[in-house]
């Protein structure tokens, strides 16, 4: 299972479009969620269109919130995404077998089971995160609370059973041409997490899409030949737009 | 899917089950979980509690660890009841009915009836995650609201939705109550995972001010349990407990009868009076006093016979 998150802070201005960008990756069977954080409560409407445009171009989910809920946030999204990968696939299967469009339809004695094997399945599959940090002057206050996020996530992942890959990249790059910059290669854990602090540099451009390209790159290069999802369903990923949690993480 | 908050259903809404057939009449919400609302439900002449969620993989999930739980503990009441669907309209709302628990938040139920139930409560909490964890399970997102007390002191954990196989990653969990979030360990659910929220809900309860001002003003890097035990140390109420807090947070217990039998002896008076200056408690002193005038009177009428 492979899934980019983009965090960010507002809208792109050069390169390719960046939902254009989200909708090849999906193609090509990585996820994308987008999570936008805003502390002093102004998102430009432009922004927040594109942010949501992006993830549901790249078949995931997005949510905009403060520094303070970005860790919670992003796990959740991280989970969710595999649950609904993994209830994707399910689902075909149970079209196939029984003819049956979701797990839903199924009495709840059949649900039972079909759902232990899910979360048997969404706890083993191997799972691949590309964490993609827009590091543009605007965030520069924002990003400790991103690091913090990232080392997060990477924390919760190592509990998984299944295998657990995290990498991480940051934009806009040092040179014109340099869209993106790796600052972590796929690691497992967070012993070997690399961080972006000290790294930045403050230009103008916000090159979102470009630095999709670059990361859905890497997962070519890094993951050999990448699955076509094999389901004809556009928009599958259930949205949920519920802010209030009353535990803080789900994960 | 919708907010779980705007669509609260009125008391009086009857559900209806299209699988099995029950009917639940819904008297008030209970609460609003992370993935769904809890009713106080009525079916025939019974009283129990019904969750309503959006997703029927993860109700589902959820109706599993309660029913692995009741195939587990025989010979107690079940908690797990039914699941079903209820169709409302145009929507089919998935549920699941479980025992309904009366009872307040540890916090809640300390600060009205005292300190002194701390013993009590601790005891009973451990011994119930004991049995937990003997079935392979982790309880994960422990909590003041997720353990409700009863009369005198009886305890039930509420919310099986962090409640995760051992071994695995825990599914939900609470970041103040998180051994992660302080620098203490990963997210494994083992039992030890609930040791640490164990002695977080105990600092929380008795000492919630501080504890939430420390998590908020430590930066991430200095979050560690050491900062905690400072806190411990220079709390009248936490002081007698530091030992076990110590090693709860350390995840230094054998196992959780372990973890267990140390809150015990800890409870036991002349444990607990070991903190005065004197050392010696005062009904000791008052039975050596007695005891020596008994024998110097004693003494004395044999020597003046």
């Amino acid at each position: 299972m492979k899934q980019i998150l983009l965090i960010t802070d507002g809208g792109s201005n050069v390169g390719e479009s960046p939902v254009v960008a989200a909708a090849q990756a999906y193609a090509e069977g990585i996820v994308v969620n987008v999570a936008g954080v805003v502390d002093d409560g102004a998102i430009g409407e432009q922004g927040a269109t594109e942010i949501a445009e992006i993830a549901r171009a790249g078949g995931g989910m997005s949510r905009i919130v403060t520094s303070r809920q970005l860790s919670g946030t992003v796990q959740m999204m991280t989970r969710k995404t595999v649950a609904a990968t993994v209830q994707q696939a399910v689902n075909h299967e149970l079209r196939q077998l029984f003819g049956v469009e979701s797990v839903a339809e199924l009495p709840p004695a059949k649900r039972a089971e079909v759902v232990r094997v899910m979360e048997d399945i969404g706890e083993t599959a191997e799972l691949r995160v590309a964490l993609l940090v827009d590091a543009s002057a605007s965030m520069r206050s924002k990003l400790p609370s991103v690091e913090e996020a990232i080392r997060d996530l990477a924390l919760s992942l190592k509990a998984r059973e299944g295998e657990s890959m995290v990498a991480v990249f940051h934009f806009p790059g040092d040179a014109t041409d340099e869209p993106c910059v790796m600052d972590s290669d796929w690691t497992h854990g967070t012993d070997r997490l690399r961080m972006l602090t000290g790294k930045l540099k403050m230009r103008g451009t916000t090159p979102t899409g470009p630095a999709l390209l670059h990361v859905l790159e890497f997962f070519r290069e890094t993951c050999g030949n990448i699955m076509i999802e094999p389901v004809q369903t556009p928009s599958p990923i259930k949205r949920d737009d519920s802010v209030e949690v009353r535990s803080d993480y789900v994960v | 899917m919708t907010t779980s908050s705007e669509s609260r259903l009125p008391p009086g809404t009857v559900l209806r089950g299209k699988w099995n057939g029950k009917s639940y009449t819904l008297r008030r919400l209970l609460g609003v979980g992370s993935n769904g609302q809890v009713y106080l439900a009525a079916s025939g002449r019974s009283i129990c509690a019904v969750k309503i969620g959006q997703d029927p993989a993860e109700l589902q999930a959820e109706a599993n660890v309660l029913a692995s739980l009741d195939k587990r503990e025989r010979g107690r009441s079940p908690f797990l009841l039914d699941v079903d669907d209820a169709v409302a309209g145009e929507r089919v709302l998935p549920f699941y009915a479980m025992q309904y628990v009366p009872g307040m938040p540890v916090k809640t139920y300390i600060r009205r009836y005292g300190e002194e139930w701390v013993g009590v409560i601790g005891y009973r909490l451990l011994k119930r995650l004991s049995e937990l964890h003997a079935a392979g399970w982790v309880f994960g997102d422990l909590k003041s609201d997720n353990i409700l007390v009863g009369q005198y002191g009886r305890v039930s954990l509420v919310d099986y939705g962090g409640t995760t196989a051992m071994g695995r990653g825990v599914r939900q969990f609470t970041e103040l109550y998180d051994r992660g979030f302080w620098s203490a360990g990963s997210r494994t659910a083992e039992p030890s995972y609930d040791w640490f929220a164990v002695a977080m809900l105990w600092i929380h309860v008795l000492d919630g001010k501080r504890l939430v001002q420390l998590s908020r003003t430590l930066l991430p890097q200095n979050r560690h349990p050491r900062e905690l035990m400072t806190l411990v140390r220079t709390n009248r109420l936490l002081k007698p407990l530091e030992s076990w807090l110590e090693r709860a947070l350390a995840g230094g217990f054998r196992d959780t009868e372990e973890a267990c039998e140390a809150w015990r002896l800890l409870q036991q008076p002349q444990q607990r009076q070991a903190g005065n200056k004197s050392g010696v408690p005062g009904w000791m002193a008052g039975l050596f006093a007695v005891s020596l005038i008994l024998f110097v009177s004693v003494t004395a009428y044999w020597l003046l016979r």
